[in-house]
């Protein structure tokens, strides 16, 4: 069975429509209700916020928005009950993707700013509702609307909708964990910008997880509207369910498709066993602490901290899986010589300061170019403009005949040029193989998933580091960091690789093989553009030096004359390497 | 002799890190440890900063066991550290960030002839205390994060890869900055990549690998060793 988990989920979800016809008291069919309600919100939430780790605290909206649509179209317009559902969602939807088509777009909005930012736009609306004619201040009754009998009771009706909303939303949640649009949301979750870089659409993939996650909330909403039957403002926009689904998705786990389910059930229950009689207030304080407990204990969540009992009982079975032989990179399309990249007139300014002033780099076909310079002097600027991490502020770049300075990262990565990180920025919950298998994925060489894996340990034995392959970046050395960073470049297949400082914290028996392996990127067919302090290495590499001093080109040409030049000199090398230069 | 370390070991989770480490540092001495990357010199220096515990042995500094102390107390009894990487506080400006490595009461009270000896040492930074560190460049970065643990007054400074990511003429005047805190007195634990220049400026080193010491000696019988040659300073001089 090739996807077992669906399987057992369509299985489960059909057992369980059994449960009316066992014709359970009302009470039980109403707290099944409210388990099943709960784990479709939680995984609503989750599809966005726990995947992606953009926290929405504005999960009330959606839902709120979902729950009046519904109120409107049954209480006001006389719409069928289940008629209102599809736009309850869609309602919800395009709410979430108005919202997201502005605020994903702006890069300051991360983290807090966007829970908070999510926060507003619950009150907002809220007030909205209240001041229109949309709800107008008494709230809206919906006694008097037919609910279709699916089951023996209405109790039984409201459990079969909640029970196929909460199957269906888990499913949803399984198959995007499983594709390429999970994946992207997990690098987006360690490192937005790296995974931009690594040619990852993340504007496109935040919209698309916020919309679904929307529709499912708003699908919630709509059911529930009915379910309390008399829907108000304050009950309905309150702090309560954005709070409630976070604690119950951090509690199951946000990185598993199941996590928020099983947190969803564990709260419900353990709020409703202690409702009745005296024991309420103790109940409640015995709820916190086992929550409290639970999150100390467990921080990754229930299903995954489950999840690593099982791997740690079971060693893990040697990977046999064949390897499949993967080519060299693309082939090239212009003869080696010619000119593969070319700025001209590039320019960068960040506020008070140019980094670039106005440069003309040539870049050819299958050589090494080192570019040098003091620090401070435009290096890293230029190889953060020509990935498309910084928005050039003027002139062109041209990659292959095609101007490229205008495109979003992902693009650029698409077209062929990857970079790695002076400072490594790995995946830091993705395996070190998947790390890699996410650049042959997203990048130039967009492969599918099981080639991408394949070609993920083709790199990785070529860097080395196969033996680290189902370790988690954190467990690398910085050496071994740095070329986790070359092997997640490379495994795009570039065209282009621009390496910044990868030699820096190497030591000279280290930089030696790392030279040798640089080398051999470029017999591969790979052009090479390396910013580099370590000179041993600059002179044993470069065809040709770029010397870059206050953002402005200083020096051109072959290694050996770039190094002698009085200019140079002074202005970078200082007289001991002046002197060894030779 | 300023720091003693017996037989110390270190591990995170079960996998050890550094295996019956034994080392001495001598008042008003430079020294320099070297390794290949992943040898566990990074974990010795952050265990010799308090930030590590140590599984076994002992750390004895000035003459007290300070092993089991927290990382403040480290600091409080003349340990001061420059993390690699700098690890700046970037959106304050240089002048907070040189205040905040004075917060002991016998620091503070020294903190404006501490300021001014840290810009003495470095003239660059007296232009820049207003501006915030993040908009420093590397090398002046560095100086600060030097200068930041120098205003502790410490007794021993342990710096962990000062010259990481800098231009070859701003190393240049990085080390001549070291050496002349050195001659200040100030007893210093240097780990750095640059291996043939950590040994030119120090006066004793050891070689740390797989987490054990392997060598120990004076910086020129190192570099006539064949096997450190090799494995350290590769295949030019």
């Amino acid at each position: 069975m090739k996807q077992p988990a669906v399987v057992t989920l369509l299985a489960g979800g059909a057992l369980l429509a059994l449960v009316p016809w066992l014709h359970l008291p009302a009470f039980y069919e109403s707290i099944l209700y409210l388990v099943l309600h709960w784990v479709l919100l939680a995984t609503s939430w989750n599809i966005l916020s726990g995947y992606s780790g953009y926290f929405s605290f504005g999960h009330g909206a959606f839902f709120g928005a979902g729950v009046y649509t519904t109120a409107v179209l049954a209480g006001k317009f006389d719409w069928p009950f289940l008629a209102t559902l599809p736009m309850a969602a869609a309602v919800a939807a395009v709410l979430g993707l108005a919202l997201g088509a502005v605020v994903f777009r702006v890069r300051g909005v991360r983290g807090e700013v966007f829970a908070l930012l999510t926060l507003a736009v619950t009150f907002v609306l809220a007030t909205i509702v209240l001041n229109t004619p949309i709800d107008g201040g008494p709230g809206i009754y919906l006694s008097g609307v037919q609910v279709p009998r699916l089951a023996p009771t209405q109790p039984g009706t409201f459990y079969l909708l909640a029970l196929a909303g909460a199957v269906g939303a888990l499913l949803v949640a399984h198959v995007v964990q499983r594709s390429r649009l999970g994946v992207g949301l997990f690098a987006i979750h360690d490192d937005e910008d790296a995974a931009e870089v690594m040619g990852v659409p993340t504007y496109r993939y935040k919209l698309v997880a916020l919309a679904i996650s929307c529709a499912l909330a708003g699908l919630a909403g709509g059911v529930h509207a009915l379910f309390i039957s008399y829907v108000t403002t304050g009950e309905v926009f309150s702090i309560t369910v954005p709070l409630t689904v976070i604690l119950m998705s951090v509690l199951g786990g946000t990185r598993h498709w199941a996590g928020p389910a099983v947190g969803a059930t564990a709260i419900t229950l353990l709020l409703y066993a202690f409702t009745k009689g005296d024991l309420a207030l103790a109940g409640k304080a015995t709820t916190g602490a086992v929550l409290i407990a639970a999150i100390l204990f467990m921080p990754q969540g229930i299903v995954p901290w489950l999840l690593s009992l099982r791997r740690a009982a079971a060693p893990a079975a040697a990977d046999a899986a064949p390897r499949e032989t993967v080519q060299a990179p693309m082939p090239a399309s212009t003869p080696r010589g010619e000119a593969l990249l070319r700025a001209t007139a590039l320019t960068k300014s960040f506020v008070g300061v140019q980094a670039l002033a106005g440069v003309d780099i040539e870049v050819r076909r299958g050589e090494i170019l080192g570019l040098i310079g003091p620090n401070g002097s435009g290096k890293s600027t230029f190889i953060n403009v020509v990935s498309g991490h910084h928005a050039a502020t003027s002139g062109a770049i041209t990659f292959e005949g095609r101007e490229i300075a205008r495109l979003a990262a992902h693009r650029i990565a698409h077209a062929g040029i990857a970079r790695t990180y002076q400072i490594p920025r790995p995946f830091a919950h993705l395996s070190v193989r998947d790390n890699v298998a996410a650049a042959a994925m997203f990048g130039g060489a967009a492969l599918s998933a099981s080639r991408a894996r394949a070609e993920a340990d083709h790199w990785l034995a070529f860097t080395g580091l196969a033996v680290k392959a189902d370790a988690l970046p954190d467990a690398l050395n910085l050496h071994q960091r740095k070329f986790l960073e070359l092997a997640r470049a490379l495994a795009s297949r570039p065209r282009l690789v621009l390496l910044d400082e990868v030699l820096c914290g190497l030591n000279p028996a280290e930089i030696d093989d790392a030279v040798a392996l640089i080398r051999r990127i470029r017999d591969a067919g790979t052009t090479v553009v390396f910013v580099e302090h370590v000179m041993r290495a600059v002179m044993a590499l470069s065809d040709r030096l770029v010397v870059l001093d206050h953002g402005q080109l200083l020096a051109v040409g072959p290694a050996a004359e770039v190094m002698q030049r009085r200019d140079v000199v002074d202005a970078y090398l200082g007289t001991a390497h002046a002197a060894a230069g030779h | 002799m300023l720091l003693r370390v017996t037989d110390l070991e270190v591990a995170y989770g079960p996998a050890p890190a550094l295996w019956g480490v034994s080392l001495a540092v001598r008042a008003g001495e430079l020294l320099s440890v070297v390794g290949p990357n992943g040898a566990g010199k990074s974990t010795l220096i952050n265990t010799l900063a308090g930030l590590l515990r140590a599984r076994a042995g002992t750390i004895e500094f000035d003459g007290h066991d300070i092993t089991r102390l927290p990382a403040h107390r480290f600091c409080a009894a003349g340990i001061a550290l420059v993390p690699e990487g700098r690890r700046l506080f970037a959106t304050m400006s240089v002048r907070e960030n040189l205040e905040l490595g004075s917060l002991l009461a016998h620091a503070r009270a020294q903190r404006a002839r501490s300021l001014e000896h840290a810009a003495a040492l470095f003239p660059v930074l007296r232009q820049k205390l207003g501006a915030p560190a993040g908009a420093l460049s590397g090398g002046q970065q560095q100086m600060v994060a030097i200068a930041r643990a120098l205003m502790a007054r410490p007794k021993l400074l342990l710096l962990d890869e000062p010259s990481l990511g800098l231009s070859p003429l701003v190393v240049q005047d990085l080390f001549a900055a070291i050496r002349r805190i050195g001659a200040d007195g100030i007893t210093m634990l240097l780990v750095e990549q640059n291996v043939a220049t950590a040994l030119q400026i120090a006066q004793r080193a050891y070689v740390l690998e797989q987490g054990r010491i392997v060598a120990e000696g004076d910086p020129e019988s190192m570099l006539s060793r064949a096997e450190v040659r090799r494995a350290y300073l590769g295949s030019e001089p």
